[in-house]
């Protein structure tokens, strides 16, 4: 059964038609729509913009990237995560120093129909759009949140911003060569460029629907993805097949799927068939875990991110997780470890807590510091907010990353109250000269719970309860100017990374990024600030890797941070479908690839 | 003296507001008792395991911390009190303050700045305001009080405003000024005093409104910052609830209840025991 | 004439004090958005730019008169969280506000006005003790416990589970009924203790006034004089009650309803702008409130002439 989800002036008029008619309305039809296929995905939140430059949130990815192209995705079905083109025809032929890049784009590639064009039809999709699209990201008049990506990156680009941001003037290093062929010149080697490539920042707009639409290009998407918007508000969004999306046909072997792995049986009615299958994915926005969990028991919706809370009802076992009978005769499950991690800096430009003059208060800073890493109970934190199945690691190489080591030293995310107790002594602290630590949060039931645990895990080392003070704020916003402005001493955040190469989280402790840049910790050691630079412009190699794993045991060293977990997602979803639903890198990727179980092609 | 009497003779008469009395005084002691440190002080140790269930350890079962709701709940009890006390006295005597000096300088500039700021408060919704202070003052742990303050004021006004203009009228007052006496002493001596029925029952009733308020504040994460509140545990029961787990909620909302209709029973009581209307009757 | 030039200027002044106090709330000392718009590594040049775009660098009354003429030209602007226009967004909201809050509201009052009626004919008496009991009962509970225990009650396996925990998706009246139930329920239930007391107070003075102890006396039947003298001389609080009323229970009453069940009503707008810190959206709301709480007075005021020629 096909629920309708009424546009805009629908709901208008339906809103007035209840109030003033009730009695006489009827439920509406949709004809033709029963025959339709339909999955309804539940998402935790909801993006605020669909404006590819906007969008930031794994929310907002989710929907850009299946309402836009980008040059490139990651496979469905590989793990460890691996790139593919996408709109690009093929890898980009990239020069023997590393700075130039060559990429083509696929034929038959077409925007679709919307009033922005002239005539109201879609037109085909060429290099320049791509051109376009990435000089978006450097006028200020976007107010871009992913121009950091490509920043003193692209030659001449920074000169175009200075110049006025003149779409019609060229950038020397970003060029339409032809119809069909882009060409990238950076600046110095950037071996991560294709991965910056497959994120929703870099997917192609059209530049009549930009100028058409002007602010309210955010809610009125027009592009050349797998699907088309048919309705968004705060509730949610429907997306309908696009049916002028280029045809291309599923292939296991070109996913990535590993033929000897379970369940990927599961998908081989998909070969040779050209995505998307689904005709209507209707996603719902819903904040609360548990309504969330709610609408999927009441048969409301297909796919939900299960909440911890629910996780005892729900498993079987942990290790793997396993749905137990009841669920698993309904539902399927995925155990997606996030592509990303949660910690808690130390504002090492706080001289209560971090770098002092004085070298002999420097150290005991530091004692104390190491001390409160030692005194966190990373079990306890797992156990009570991730239901015990989120993944502990030491430093900040997630384990998502190609470049974490499982064999590391993990003593530094291990609780040692004596050893924590013994450092405290030894730096000359006890319970009447210990710095008050101010712990900021936005306000909200979770981040105060985390406050009050953190709160008593120092209790276990002496430290008096009114020397841990909770620095809340109203909203997330409010948070963030206090600790880019270095107004808070311990700043929990978390991190998604943006493409799976460990440089994107080394760069969080880079010295030169520090506040307002991604360096909450203002964090600043020449040693790792140097093993940085030198790493940065490498193509993955074991060198390379090793550089990243000394830099993490700097840092760990230095106590700069308690880190950290990637948290473990469930995700469940009706057995009707056959779906490897997924929140990090392949994101919204995947809806195209959903379709009903053992469904045969026409 | 004899008002005095006559109203405690009728309150004593009046079996729900003396129940009211009671629950009234009986929280009242339980929030001495957590301030002098006898009760509720474990309100922030984890030493229980995760949602346990109700038990002789803990009374109304642990929440996901491990914290114990029975303990937290009384706790609450102070922070209520603490809410609730401040509100009251200061929006009452900010109320009788300018309300008095609006009715006195009856249809004055005065009288109508007064009346216009009254105007103004008003028009704002109630949640809207007191979720801007809270907000303009950043998470100061007094925004919450100082937004409800800035609010419950008016309809004490409004009522003072009403009594004062009626008074003023009256021979004794009139004579008085006759006869010289500085403003201030005779809205002190002779008027205020005529109008503490209003203000003991405007209290009530701001008390009642401020610890409602302090609910609705801190679920939208607007009111308690440091410490636990009944507010607090519903809103962390918002998260539990739907998985079953009642024990916060049962624990704070039943506590927030039997508070609640104390005071407003001790209210209804009041306003009945003290109204010179009723008595007139 | 000079009556009407009197309430004119009464009511601008208000206006302007409205949005002056909100501005300087929320706006003024509201929160920034900035940092919520920015990317990952920003430049402090990059924050000055959008700061300066949102306008926050502007001096403080340039501000505020920028604020006044949007609100007189209703160019109320687009929201700097999602791009779509603030008109459209009030557009898309209020309908949905209003189909949720207005049968809660208008059966809240009218159950209030039952009891209240039934509680002041038998006054002192064991109905009238019953329903001052319930209504006392009534506003000793807090909303949100209200909520909640609807909530687990009626949409969960604990109790009910006849109703969806949340959301709104209504296309039809079956549908419509099954997403307003709950919280219209909630909202009779949050008001109606103290609407019956309310009224209750109201009728009570009514019944106790001379004149209807006189048509008593004359032997008037008892419906002639709750219709022709107490319903009928009512009329004036009843209405100021409920008309006072729409503005702060569509927004105040609107904003915890909607941000608990999810219903992308004007509530759950608001909600959405205060925590992101949406400055146009926030002004729209607060503005055009004051305007409709200072029109409503108007109305109210002429209303009042209409059923009661004493007024002058």
């Amino acid at each position: 059964m096909a629920r309708r989800f009424p546009g805009l002036l629908h709901r208008i008029a339906a809103a007035a038609a209840l109030l003033f008619t009730a009695a006489c309305s009827e439920p509406a039809n949709d004809p033709g729509a029963t025959a339709a296929t339909v999955y309804r995905h539940a998402m935790d939140g909801a993006p605020r913009s669909l404006d590819p430059a906007q969008a930031s949130s794994v929310y907002a990815k989710m929907l850009v990237v299946n309402l836009y192209d980008t040059l490139y995705r990651y496979k469905y079905l590989a793990r460890p995560y691996e790139l593919t083109p996408n709109l690009a025809d093929g890898m980009p032929q990239v020069s023997t120093d590393g700075l130039i890049y060559t990429i083509r784009i696929k034929p038959g590639a077409r925007f679709m129909d919307d009033e922005a064009f002239p005539g109201g039809a879609g037109r085909a999709v060429t290099a320049e759009d791509f051109v376009y699209s990435l000089k978006r990201h450097f006028d200020p008049a976007t107010r871009s949140r992913g121009a950091w990506l490509w920043q003193d990156r692209i030659v001449g680009m920074e000169q175009w911003k200075t110049d006025g941001a003149d779409y019609d003037a060229p950038v020397s290093g970003l060029r339409a060569i032809d119809e069909r062929t882009i060409q990238i010149q950076l600046i110095t080697p950037f071996p991560q460029l294709t991965h910056t490539l497959a994120q929703g920042f870099a997917a192609v707009v059209p530049r009549e629907a930009v100028e058409h639409y002007g602010a309210g290009f955010a809610i009125n998407p027009v592009g050349s993805g797998p699907y088309r918007l048919d309705g968004f508000d705060s509730s949610g969004a429907t997306l309908l097949r696009n049916d002028s999306f280029r045809h291309e046909p599923f292939s296991l072997e070109a996913e990535g799927a590993d033929p000897a792995a379970a369940g990927t049986g599961s998908f081989e009615h998909l070969e040779g068939r050209a995505p998307p299958f689904i005709d209507r994915i209707e996603v719902q926005f819903i904040a609360e875990d548990a309504a969330r969990w709610n609408t999927l028991i009441a048969g409301e919706a297909d796919f939900i991110k299960v909440p911890v809370s629910q996780f005892d009802s729900v498993l079987a076992s942990r290790a793997p997780p396993r749905l137990n009978a009841d669920m698993a005769a309904r539902f399927d499950l995925a155990a997606n470890l996030e592509s990303g991690f949660v910690h808690t800096d130390f504002n090492m430009d706080d001289p209560a807590i971090g770098y002092h003059p004085d070298p002999d208060q420097d150290a005991r800073n530091r004692g104390l510091r190491c001390a409160i890493v030692k005194a966190f109970d990373w079990e306890r934190r797992n156990d009570v907010f991730y239901y015990g199945i989120g993944r502990v690691f030491p430093g900040i190489i997630p384990p998502v990353a190609p470049e974490f080591d499982p064999s590391q030293d993990r003593s530094w995310t291990e609780r040692d109250l004596d050893g924590a107790r013994r450092l405290l002594r030894e730096s000359g602290w006890h319970a009447d000269n210990l710095p008050t630590l101010e712990y900021g949060f936005p306000s909200s039931v979770t981040e105060r719970q985390m406050f009050e645990q953190f709160r008593s895990f120092m209790a276990d080392i002496g430290y008096p309860a009114e020397k841990v003070r909770p620095l809340t704020f109203a909203t997330y916003g409010d948070y963030a100017r206090a600790y880019l402005n270095r107004e808070v001493m311990l700043v929990t955040t978390g991190w998604t990374m943006d493409y799976p190469d460990a440089e994107n989280t080394m760069q969080l402790f880079f010295g030169p990024n520090a506040s307002p840049g991604s360096n909450s910790a203002n964090y600043d050691n020449p040693e790792f600030n140097r093993l940085f630079r030198a790493s940065a412009t490498l193509r993955p190699s074991p060198m390379r890797t090793s550089m990243y794993r000394n830099m993490n045991r700097i840092l760990q060293e230095d106590c700069a941070t308690i880190s950290g977990i990637s948290r473990t997602l469930i995700l469940v979803w009706n057995r009707e479908f056959a779906m490897l639903p997924d929140r990090s890198f392949v994101g919204g990727f995947f809806f195209r690839f959903v379709d009903r179980a053992g469904a045969q092609g026409p | 003296m004899m008002a005095m009497a006559r109203t405690l003779s009728r309150l004593r008469q009046d079996r729900s507001g003396l129940a009211g009395l009671s629950i009234v005084a009986l929280f009242f002691l339980v929030s001495i008792a957590v301030w002098a440190g006898w009760l509720g002080q474990d309100w922030s140790a984890a030493d229980g395991a995760r949602w346990e269930g109700p038990g002789p350890a803990h009374w109304f079962g642990t929440n996901v911390l491990g914290q114990d709701i029975f303990e937290r709940a009384v706790y609450s009890v102070r922070t209520a009190f603490e809410i609730g006390l401040v509100v009251a006295l200061l929006s009452t005597v900010l109320g009788a303050a300018l309300g008095a000096v609006a009715g006195w300088r009856g249809n004055t500039w005065i009288d109508g700045a007064i009346t216009w700021l009254k105007g103004v408060l008003d028009a704002i919704p109630f949640y809207l305001f007191v979720a801007a202070v809270a907000f303009a003052l950043r998470g100061a742990p007094w925004a919450m009080h100082l937004a409800m303050v800035a609010t419950f004021w008016t309809t004490t006004a409004r009522l003072v405003r009403a009594e004062v203009l009626k008074i003023r009228s009256l021979d004794y007052v009139r004579s008085a000024r006759a006869i010289g006496l500085p403003g201030a002493v005779i809205l002190a001596r002779h008027v205020l005093p005529n109008t503490t029925h209003i203000l003991l029952v405007q209290g009530t009733i701001a008390f009642v409104a401020a610890i409602k308020t302090e609910v609705v504040l801190s679920f939208l994460g607007l009111g308690v910052q440091d410490g636990v509140s009944w507010g607090l545990m519903l809103a962390e029961s918002t998260q539990e609830v739907l998985a079953g787990h009642f024990g916060n909620f049962i624990a704070a909302s039943g506590m927030l209840f039997l508070l609640l209709l104390g005071l407003n029973l001790l209210a209804d009581a009041m306003q009945d025991a003290l109204d010179p209307k009723q008595a007139a009757l | 004439m000079r009556f009407t030039a009197g309430k004119l200027l009464h009511g601008l002044l208000l206006i302007l004090g409205v949005t002056f106090l909100s501005f300087l709330l929320m706006v003024w000392f509201g929160p920034d958005q900035t940092y919520s718009l920015i990317g990952k590594n920003a430049s402090a040049e990059e924050i000055a730019s959008v700061r300066h775009q949102l306008g926050y660098d502007q001096p403080f009354f340039a501000r505020y008169f920028e604020y006044l003429r949007e609100l007189v030209t209703l160019d109320l602007g687009t929201s700097n969280a999602s791009g779509e226009a603030v008109r459209s967004l009030l557009a898309r909201t209020l309908p949905v506000s209003l189909a949720l809050m207005i049968p809660g509201f208008v059966l809240g009052n009218l159950l209030g006005i039952a009891l209240g009626l039934a509680a002041a004919q038998h006054r002192g008496r064991w109905p009238d003790r019953l329903i001052t009991g319930f209504s006392v009962s009534g506003m000793s509970l807090s909303f949100l416990v209200i909520i909640i225990g609807m909530q687990a009650l009626l949409c969960t396996p604990y109790g009910l589970d006849l109703f969806p925990v949340r959301g709104w998706r209504v296309d039809s009246f079956a549908s419509y009924l099954q997403y307003a139930t709950v919280p219209s329920l909630s909202l009779i239930l949050v008001a109606l203790g103290y609407n019956t007391r309310f009224y209750r107070a109201v009728f009570i003075e009514e019944y106790g006034r001379d004149h209807i102890r006189t048509a008593r006396a004359f032997g008037a039947s008892t419906t002639e004089i709750l219709w022709k003298h107490v319903l009928r001389n009512s009329l004036v609080p009843v209405i100021t009650r409920f008309m006072f009323s729409i503005p702060l229970v569509v927004i105040s009453g609107s904003l915890l309803i909607e941000s608990y069940f999810g219903i992308p009503g004007i509530g759950l707008a608001t909600f959405e702008a205060i925590t992101s810190g949406d400055q146009p959206v926030l002004k729209a709301v607060v503005g055009l409130t004051a305007v409709a709480f200072v029109l409503l007075q108007a109305v109210t005021d002429t209303l009042y002439r209409l059923v009661d020629p004493r007024v002058t």
